[in-house]
């Protein structure tokens, strides 16, 4: 595909308008200079070139100054007559064409085109390529945009761009209508360029989505993918084309849910980087004893693997929820027969059952009818969408796993926030015991509620502490957690995770840790103690003052 | 035969021989340059840039640019001789010259032009 294809569409629906004025113009010209007329004394003269050229030019636009140089005589009106229907004809069915072809939808789509290649030349920031357009890609482009990261978005459907469009996102989203698993159109995205840093394809289609992988990874192979994969033998595939992150939302939440079972403070820390308070509410803690899962597909098998790791017992119910409202045409379960189900797997006796259907109707009546039979059960319910989460809310659940929210929130972190992400996937190396002391050390320092934030110790971020540490001078963690208001007070501020690169990395570091220029740091403190933390180590009097009290 | 090919074929000679028409001539004196010539030269010239207009080919491209030249020295020509004739009120020497020599260069654009069809023409085999 050309850039100039535009043009040239003009250009070959103008030929034979063109062609029509130029012709018609001609005769008419002519015409005049060849026709006796008489000027204002009675002399006999001809017009000149000139003369017939202005004359024609305003008669046949229809703008009629009226005949000139001279009144025209009989012979001369006679012509004129006939040239004014022949050159307004050609004139007006030049203009029709121009009309017709702002009309046209080929027309259209290439100006579409040709904008969206601007905006993409234009970007300067570092931006996501956002393959799909869906509740989840909205959430990733919300968060994304607040991070400063630019977002492009490419849907194969015209209405999901359009309502994309009308979302007024702020950074502008620059957004395309194209088949997404077409090389062309990644090209079109800015796959290429230097700061184009991810790709995320979250389609339901697994195929498609590995597709698409291969695509990227042979267009560029630098470029962060983020893919999701719902079976493991995808995944095994994506990981052979040297895909990094992969989203398997099943997975993930195999993850959390055994987590949550074997240790909650880990858990407590994981949901703390996606926002939670760092506390565990009373109805988050899982119960003792014997669980059941209803609904046995892929998410069933998921949390099968989590309850085995962890050892705990627990039973299943096959429930399939196409099949099952095929069978019983209706989407609410809980009549004789699933009652019995229920009995049998032992809702009675059960701790807590989960309902991991695809569907979220009966996984909700599934948790309700199961309440019924035994009150004191702990109910865990499979959201699919992101949409009616107030309905799942207002059903008083215990825990919900929302697909789709988990999805966007860690697509979100690997994009934007690479430290705490980074964490996350280690705190599942770590033990409860590990754990609670770091959520009592963070506690004792932090309270209760406190947020993170990541740096890069370089010019941009840090200015004068990155000036100092390239002239030599050793400084420690520890010292830039003093106050700049007393030196020997701290703020409650910690840092997390210490990143040289990708092979050398501490969790939870020392408040001796020499820093180095470059390395990132993963820190949480409250917001309060964030801007002071920024100021100090971008401002060469508060730096020096913290570091030796002088200043 | 392809009338496509005669057509194009036809108006782009036909922009050159009128071109040289108007051109041959002792370039000092108008008297031996038709300005009716010279209108011909303008209007072949112009049809003959639309028929070459919406080939993408690298061919098509040049030939496209060579009648654009054309066209642009030609209403140079002509623009010239109207403001002789009608701004500064007598056509003198200097710009006889001018109008004859504007269309000389038209000639060899009109010239090249021609060569690269005769040329595309040679090579194809159909």
């Amino acid at each position: 595909m050309d850039s100039s294809n535009t043009i040239w569409i003009i250009i070959r629906r103008m030929r034979i308008p063109f062609l029509v004025i130029i012709v018609t113009f001609a005769i008419s010209i002519l015409g005049l200079t060849l026709i006796p007329g008489m000027d204002d004394q009675g002399h006999p003269y001809k017009m000149t070139f000139f003369d017939a050229f202005y004359f024609v030019s305003y008669m046949a636009s229809t703008i009629g100054f009226g005949e000139a140089p001279y009144s025209f005589t009989y012979p001369q009106r006679m012509w004129v007559s006939a040239c004014i229907y022949l050159t307004v004809i050609g004139w007006f069915y030049g203009i029709g064409s121009i009309v017709a072809l702002v009309q046209d939808k080929r027309l259209a789509r290439e100006i579409d085109l040709a904008r969206f290649r601007n905006k993409i030349a234009g970007l300067r920031e570092p931006f996501t390529i956002i393959l799909g357009y869906n509740n989840i890609t909205h959430r990733i482009i919300d968060w994304l945009n607040d991070e400063g990261i630019r977002v492009v978005v490419v849907d194969r459907d015209e209405e999901k761009i359009t309502a994309l469009e009308l979302e007024n996102f702020i950074p502008e989203v620059p957004a395309l209508t194209a088949d997404v698993t077409h090389p062309e159109t990644l090209k079109m995205a800015g796959i290429h360029k230097r700061n184009c840093q991810a790709v995320v394809s979250l389609f339901e289609d697994d195929v498609k989505n590995t597709k698409i992988a291969l695509l990227c990874r042979l267009l560029n192979k630098r470029i962060k993918l983020v893919i999701k994969s719902t079976t493991r033998t995808q995944s095994e595939h994506l990981k052979n084309l040297g895909v990094r992150y992969i989203e398997d939302p099943f997975l993930f939440v195999s993850n959390r849910l055994y987590l949550a079972l074997t240790s909650p403070s880990l858990w407590l820390l994981e949901m703390w980087i996606f926002g939670h308070i760092l506390k565990i509410r009373e109805r988050e803690e899982l119960p003792k004893g014997h669980y059941i899962i209803c609904g046995y597909g892929r998410m069933g098998h998921a949390l099968e693997r989590a309850f085995k790791k962890a050892q705990i017992s627990y039973s299943y119910i096959d429930i399939k929820s196409t099949q099952y409202k095929e069978e019983k045409s209706s989407a609410v379960f809980g009549d004789a027969e699933d009652y019995r189900l229920l009995m049998e797997a032992g809702v009675k006796e059960a701790a807590a059952i989960i309902a991991a259907t695809k569907d979220d109707l009966i996984n909700l009546t599934i948790l309700s009818t199961a309440k019924k039979l035994n009150p004191h059960i702990y109910t865990i319910g499979r959201e699919n969408t992101i949409d009616d989460v107030t309905i799942f809310r207002s059903a008083r659940i215990n825990r919900i796993y929302i697909l789709e929210m988990i999805l966007a929130e860690f697509t979100y972190l690997f994009i934007a926030r690479p430290l705490a992400y980074r964490f996350v996937r280690l705190l599942h190396t770590k033990d409860e015991k590990w754990g609670r002391q770091i959520v009592e050390k963070m506690h004792e320092v932090l309270g209760e509620n406190p947020m993170h934030f990541e740096i890069t110790l370089d010019e941009d971020h840090a200015y004068a502490l990155a000036r100092e540490l390239k002239k030599g001078r050793r400084i420690t963690l520890g010292d830039l957690r003093r106050s700049r208001e007393d030196r020997n007070k701290t703020y409650p501020i910690l840092c997390l995770l210490a990143k040289w690169d990708e092979k050398r990395y501490e969790m939870i570091p020392d408040d001796s840790l020499p820093l180095e220029e470059g390395m990132r740091l993963l820190m949480a403190s409250d917001e309060e103690s964030r801007s002071d933390f920024e100021y100090i180590v971008n401002n060469y009097y508060e730096l020096e003052y913290v570091l030796t009290g002088k200043g | 035969m392809n009338t496509q090919k005669v057509i194009s074929g036809f108006f782009f000679i036909l922009a050159m021989t009128v071109n040289f028409g108007f051109f041959y001539g002792d370039p000092a004196n108008l008297e031996y340059h038709s300005a009716y010539e010279l209108f011909a030269a303008i209007v072949v010239n112009l049809i003959a840039t639309i028929l070459k207009l919406g080939d993408k080919t690298q061919l098509g491209s040049v030939l496209l640019a060579t009648s654009l030249v054309a066209d642009i020295q030609l209403i140079a020509s002509a623009t010239v001789w109207a403001f002789a004739v009608y701004v500064s009120k007598n056509v003198g020497l200097e710009s006889a010259v001018a109008i004859i020599s504007l269309s000389g260069g038209a000639l060899i654009a009109n010239f090249v032009s021609v060569l690269l069809f005769i040329g595309d023409t040679l090579k194809s085999k159909r």
